[in-house]
C-alpha cells in the first residue's frame, strides 16, 4: 500500500522543507482568520494528503490521496467566502482538478485493465502491451498537468492562489504544484518508459509556451497574488523545459545529457519550492497589514516591514535567476542542457531547440523585470495608501517561517553540491546515468557543464566574490568619511509626493504597450467633466484591464460553442411528430437519391433536379412556416 | 597572474577615457569644441569631492544599490578574453554567468530608480526593464552562436580559441553574430539610437532618469560602474569578433587591443552622429533585429555549415 523509495524521499523532503517554515508562518497567521477549525483540520488534511501521495504504491491509494488533495485545498480556498470571486475561483479549482482526476482514473482505469489495486511497478506490463501508448501519455499529462497549471490548463491558478489565505497559497503554489510533476516522474519513469521522441517535444513545447505566458501575464498584474500565481505557470514552465529536454535526450541515447537535464528539472522544483513560498508569505504579510491585494496601494513598506522586505528580496532575486541565487544556478544547468543540443543530430529538432533558449532567456528578462515591478512598488517609494502608511511589521511566528524559508533558498544556493548529489543519486535508483562526478569532477567550487565543451560555473567562487567586493566597496566608502546629508533632492523641479511615483500599471507600461496583441487590454479613463466640457481636472480615473487570452480564447468560447449546440440540440429534440416523420422521409428520399448516383449513372441534370426536389421537401416538411 | 591583475588594472583606468573619447570625436564631428579626453576623470574627481546628498523619501536600499550596481561588473571583469598572450584568464566561465552578473548590476539600478519616489526614477526604471528584457535573448543566443564556433562555451576560451585558430568557413554565422552583438552593445550601454547618454530631456532619458536623485560619491560610482560596463562589451567585441593581435609581443599587443576599442569607439560616435534617438517603441524593432541576426547565425551554422 505503501512505498518509500528514494524517488519518494527526494519528495518527501521537498514537503518537509516547505512545510516546517509554513507551520511557523501558519499560526503566525491564524488569529487573522475566523474559522479556524475549518482552517486547521483542511490544513493539516492537505498535508498529510500530500505525504500520502508521494509514497503510495498503487493506483488507487495514490487517486484517493490525490483527491483528498483537491478537496482539502478546495475547502482552504473558501476558508473565508467572503464573495463571489472566491466562490467562483474555488469552483473554477474544483472543476479543474476534478478534470484532470477524470483523465488519471481512465490512464490507471487502462493501464490496470480495471483493477486498480494492483501496485505500480505491476502496471508496466499491461501498460506496454497497451496499442495506444500516446492515448496513455496524453491522459497521464492533461490530469498531472492541470494541478501542475501548465498552458493551457492554467486558467485557474490566477483566481485560486490568490483567494487562498496565504499561507495555502504557498503551500499550494510551493508544494503542491511539484507534487503533480511528482506524478511524471514517477508514472513516465516506471510505466511508460520507453518514450517515442514526440513526447519529450510536446512536454518541451508545453515548458516554453507556458514559462512565456506565466512571465507575460504576471507583468500585467497589480495584485500581487496573482503576479505570484502566474509566476508559478511560468516557473512550472521552465521545468517542463527541463523535463522535455531530459526525455529527448534519454530518447536520443545520450545518457548523461539526459540525466543532467532531469537534475536540473528537480533542482529547480526545489528552487522553486523555496522561493515561490517565500514570496507568497512575503506577500501574505504585506496583505495581512495592509488589508488590500492590490499593489498600487502599497509603497515603502521597507522602511516599516524590514525583515519582510530582505527575504522578500531573497526570494525576488533568486526567482530572477540572478547570480549566484539558487534560481540562477537552477536555470543555468536548464540552459546548458538546452545548449548542449548541438549534440542532437536532428536537424529540425536542432534548429527547433534554439526556440527554447529564446524562449527561456525571454522569460528570464521579463521575470526581472517583474520583480523589479513587484519590488520597487511594494516597499520602495512613499506609501501610496494610509492603509500603506499604517503597516508594521508582522508578528514574531510569521517572521520566523519566512526567515527559516529564506534559509531554505540560501541552503540551496550554498549546499547546492549536496543537493546535487542528492538528485543524482535519485536519478541512478530510476535507472539513470551517474552524473554528480561529472558536475563536480573538481570539488565543490567548479560546476561544469556534462556537454562537450560545455560552461562551468562556481556559485560559491561567485558569492564569495560578490559579497567581498561590496563589503570592500563599503568600506572604502566608510573610510573616506564623506559628508552625508539627508535633504530634498531636485527631482526635475517637481514635488515629490506619493501620487507622483509611478505605479505598477505605468511601470508595467512599455511592456504593456509591446505585447498588445497579446494583452488586449482594455483601458478606461475617465476625467470629471464640468457641464460636459473638459476641465483640468481634479480627480481622474485610469484603470486597465487585460483579457486573459487562453481563457477568453479556449474555455469561454467552449462554453459559448456547448450552449450553441444545446441550444440546437433542444431545437432537433423537439419537433412535433409530423416533423419527425419529414425528416425520415427526407433521409429516405437522400439514401435513395445517392444510391442511384454512386451506383448507376451520374448526370448533372438529374442530379440538379434530386436537389431541388430535396431543398423543397426539406423547407416545406421539416422547417416549416416562419414563425 | 600579474599580467592578469595589471591587465584588469588597466581596463579599469581606460574605461572613463573611452566614453570621454566618444563625446570628443563627436565634438569635432560637429565642429564643436572638443572637450578634453580627461573630462571622464575630471568629472569623477569633482563627485568625488562633493557631499553625498540622500533623498528624504529614500530607504536602504540607495544606500547599499550602488555598491552593487558596481561590484558584480568588477567581477565580469575578471572574467574576460586575456588581451595579451600568456597572461592568466579565466577560461571557464560562460557567457549566462557574464549576462546574469550584469542583469544583477542592472536590478539594483532598476531598484535604485524606484527607490527616490520621484516619477523620473520611475520611468527610467520601468523603460529600462522594457529593453533590457529584449535584450537578454539575443545576448544569449549570440553568444551560443559564437561559442559554438569558436568550440567552447566558455568566454576566455572562447576568445583564445578564436584568435588561435579563426573559424575561416563559418565566415558568414560568425558575421551575423558580429552585427547582433553590436546591436547590444549599443542598447546596452545606452547609446544612441536606444538612449542618449547626453540628453536630460524627461521624454527621451533612461539611463540617466534612475539615476537622476543621487549625487556625490554615489553617482561617482555609478558612473563608473557604466564606463566599466562599456568596457565590457567593447572588449568582448574586441576579443571575441576581432580575434587577432593575440600572437604578438605584450606591448605589440596592447597597442593592437586598445586600436581595436578605439575602432569601436569610432564607429559608435560615427553611428550616433548619423542616426536620431528612436522612439522609445522602435526599440524593440532594432533589438528583433539583433534576435534575428542571431537565429540566422545559428542556423547557417547548423545548416550550411557555413
Amino acid at each position: 500500500m505503501f512505498l518509500f523509495d528514494t524517488l519518494s524521499a527526494v519528495f518527501t523532503v521537498l514537503i518537509l522543507l516547505g512545510i516546517v517554515p509554513n507551520l511557523f508562518y501558519s499560526f503566525g497567521y491564524l488569529p487573522h482568520i475566523k474559522r479556524k477549525t475549518h482552517y486547521l483540520i483542511h490544513y493539516f488534511g492537505f498535508i498529510l494528503s500530500m505525504i500520502g501521495v508521494v509514497i503510495s504504491a498503487n493506483a488507487l491509494v495514490f487517486l484517493f490521496f490525490w483527491e483528498l488533495m483537491s478537496l482539502t485545498s478546495w475547502q482552504l480556498i473558501l476558508t473565508e467566502p467572503k464573495d463571489k470571486e472566491n466562490l467562483f475561483a474555488a469552483r473554477f479549482y474544483f472543476f479543474m482538478t476534478h478534470l484532470g482526476f477524470v483523465c488519471l482514473l481512465l490512464f490507471f482505469l487502462i493501464i490496470s485493465n480495471g483493477d486498480i489495486n494492483q501496485s505500480f511497478s505491476a502496471l508496466k506490463a499491461i501498460a506496454s502491451h497497451f496499442a495506444y501508448p500516446t492515448l496513455l501519455f496524453f491522459f497521464l499529462i492533461f490530469g498531472l498537468l492541470s494541478k501542475a497549471g501548465a498552458v493551457p490548463l492554467h486558467v485557474w491558478l490566477p483566481y485560486a492562489h490568490p483567494q487562498a489565505p496565504s499561507p495555502v497559497s504557498a503551500l499550494m503554489s510551493g508544494v503542491m504544484l511539484k507534487i503533480a510533476l511528482y506524478g511524471l516522474f514517477r508514472f513516465l519513469f516506471d510505466i511508460l518508459y520507453p518514450w517515442p521522441l514526440q513526447w519529450g517535444v510536446v512536454i518541451l513545447i508545453i515548458g516554453a509556451i507556458s514559462s512565456l505566458v506565466g512571465v507575460l501575464y504576471a507583468l500585467s498584474e497589480h495584485d500581487i497574488k496573482a503576479l505570484l500565481a502566474n509566476h508559478s505557470i511560468e516557473n512550472i514552465g521552465i521545468i517542463l523545459i527541463a523535463f522535455g529536454m531530459g526525455m529527448i535526450f534519454d530518447t536520443l541515447h545520450l545518457p548523461l545529457l539526459s540525466a543532467f537535464a532531469f537534475i536540473a528539472a528537480l533542482f529547480h522544483i526545489f528552487n522553486h519550492m523555496s522561493f515561490k513560498s517565500l514570496l507568497f508569505m512575503g506577500a501574505g504579510s504585506v496583505l495581512h497589514q495592509t488589508n488590500t491585494k492590490n499593489m498600487e496601494k502599497y509603497g515603502g513598506l521597507i522602511k516599516t516591514m524590514p525583515i519582510t522586505a530582505i527575504t522578500f528580496l531573497i526570494a525576488a532575486i533568486s526567482i530572477s535567476a540572478l547570480p549566484p541565487s539558487n534560481g540562477f544556478l537552477s536555470e543555468w544547468m536548464i540552459f546548458q542542457s538546452l545548449l548542449s543540443s548541438s549534440h542532437i543530430n536532428i536537424m529540425t529538432l536542432k534548429l527547433t531547440i534554439p526556440f527554447a533558449i529564446f524562449a527561456l532567456a525571454l522569460t528570464g528578462g521579463l521575470a526581472i523585470a517583474c520583480f523589479v515591478k513587484a519590488y520597487g512598488i511594494t516597499f520602495l517609494g512613499l506609501h501610496r495608501s494610509t492603509n500603506a502608511k499604517h503597516a508594521t511589521e508582522v508578528n514574531s511566528l510569521m517572521k520566523i517561517g519566512m526567515i527559516l524559508m529564506a534559509l531554505v533558498v540560501i541552503s540551496l544556493m550554498l549546499l547546492a553540491p549536496i543537493y546535487i548529489h542528492y538528485f543524482s543519486n535519485t536519478l541512478v535508483s530510476l535507472g539513470k546515468a551517474d552524473v554528480y562526478h561529472k558536475i563536480f569532477p573538481h570539488g565543490i567550487w567548479q560546476m561544469h557543464s556534462v556537454g562537450v565543451n560545455g560552461g562551468v560555473v562556481s556559485p560559491l567562487i561567485l558569492l564569495i566574490a560578490l559579497l567581498g567586493i561590496t563589503f570592500l566597496l563599503i568600506f572604502a566608502y566608510k573610510a573616506l568619511h564623506v559628508k552625508e546629508r539627508i535633504y530634498k533632492t531636485w527631482a526635475c523641479g517637481y514635488r515629490t509626493s506619493s501620487r507622483t511615483q509611478y505605479s505598477s500599471t505605468g511601470f508595467a507600461g512599455p511592456i504593456r504597450r509591446f505585447f498588445t496583441w497579446l494583452y488586449k487590454p482594455q483601458e478606461h479613463l475617465n476625467t470629471e467633466k464640468v457641464k460636459g466640457h473638459n476641465t483640468i481636472f481634479t480627480s481622474s480615473h485610469y484603470a486597465v484591464h487585460v483579457k486573459p487570452l487562453f481563457e477568453v480564447s479556449l474555455y469561454t468560447s467552449l462554453v459559448r460553442l456547448t450552449n450553441i449546440t444545446s441550444y440546437w440540440v433542444y431545437r432537433f429534440a423537439h419537433f412535433e411528430q409530423r416533423r419527425y416523420v419529414a425528416i425520415i422521409f427526407n433521409l429516405l428520399l437522400m439514401v435513395l437519391f445517392s444510391y442511384r448516383i454512386f451506383s448507376h449513372q451520374f448526370s448533372w441534370a438529374t442530379f440538379a433536379i434530386e436537389t431541388v426536389v430535396m431543398i423543397i421537401t426539406i423547407k416545406i416538411l421539416v422547417i416549416g412556416d416562419k414563425k | 597572474m600579474i599580467l592578469y591583475l595589471s591587465t584588469i588594472i588597466l581596463l579599469i583606468v581606460i574605461s572613463p577615457l573611452l566614453l570621454s573619447f566618444i563625446t570628443q570625436i563627436k565634438m569635432f564631428i560637429t565642429f564643436k569644441k572638443p572637450i578634453s579626453i580627461f573630462q571622464g576623470y575630471r568629472n569623477f574627481s569633482k563627485l568625488m569631492s562633493k557631499e553625498t546628498i540622500i533623498s528624504e523619501e529614500t530607504s536602504a536600499v540607495t544606500r547599499v544599490a550602488p555598491f552593487l550596481i558596481l561590484s558584480p561588473l568588477l567581477i565580469v571583469l575578471f572574467l574576460l578574453p586575456p588581451i595579451v598572450k600568456g597572461a592568466y584568464y579565466v577560461s571557464f566561465v560562460d557567457a549566462f554567468t557574464i549576462t546574469g552578473l550584469i542583469s544583477l548590476s542592472t536590478f539594483f539600478l532598476m531598484l535604485l530608480g524606484l527607490d527616490s519616489a520621484s516619477s523620473f526614477g520611475g520611468m527610467g526604471s520601468s523603460r529600462e526593464a522594457f529593453i533590457s528584457a529584449l535584450v537578454e535573448p539575443a545576448m544569449i543566443l549570440t553568444v551560443f552562436s559564437v561559442s559554438m564556433m569558436a568550440g567552447n562555451l566558455g568566454i576566455g576560451q572562447a576568445g583564445v580559441n578564436l584568435a588561435s585558430s579563426f573559424p575561416q568557413k563559418h565566415m558568414a554565422s560568425f558575421l551575423f553574430s558580429a552585427i547582433s552583438f553590436f546591436i547590444l552593445l549599443i542598447a546596452e550601454n545606452g547609446r544612441i539610437p536606444v538612449d542618449n547618454p547626453q540628453t536630460h530631456l524627461e521624454v527621451t532619458m533612461i539611463h540617466e532618469a534612475m539615476i537622476l536623485d543621487i549625487t556625490g560619491v554615489y553617482l561617482a560610482i555609478v558612473e563608473m560602474a557604466s564606463s566599466i560596463k562599456f568596457i565590457i562589451f567593447a572588449s568582448l567585441f574586441a576579443s571575441l569578433f576581432m580575434p587577432f593581435g593575440l600572437q604578438f609581443s605584450i606591448p605589440v599587443a596592447l597597442v593592437i587591443f586598445i586600436a581595436k576599442l578605439l575602432i569601436i569607439c569610432i564607429a559608435i560616435a560615427l553611428l550616433e552622429i548619423g542616426t536620431a534617438k528612436l522612439r522609445l517603441f522602435k526599440v524593440p524593432n532594432l533589438l528583433g533585429i539583433s534576435i534575428v541576426f542571431a537565429f540566422l547565425s545559428l542556423i547557417t551554422f547548423y545548416v550550411l555549415g557555413a
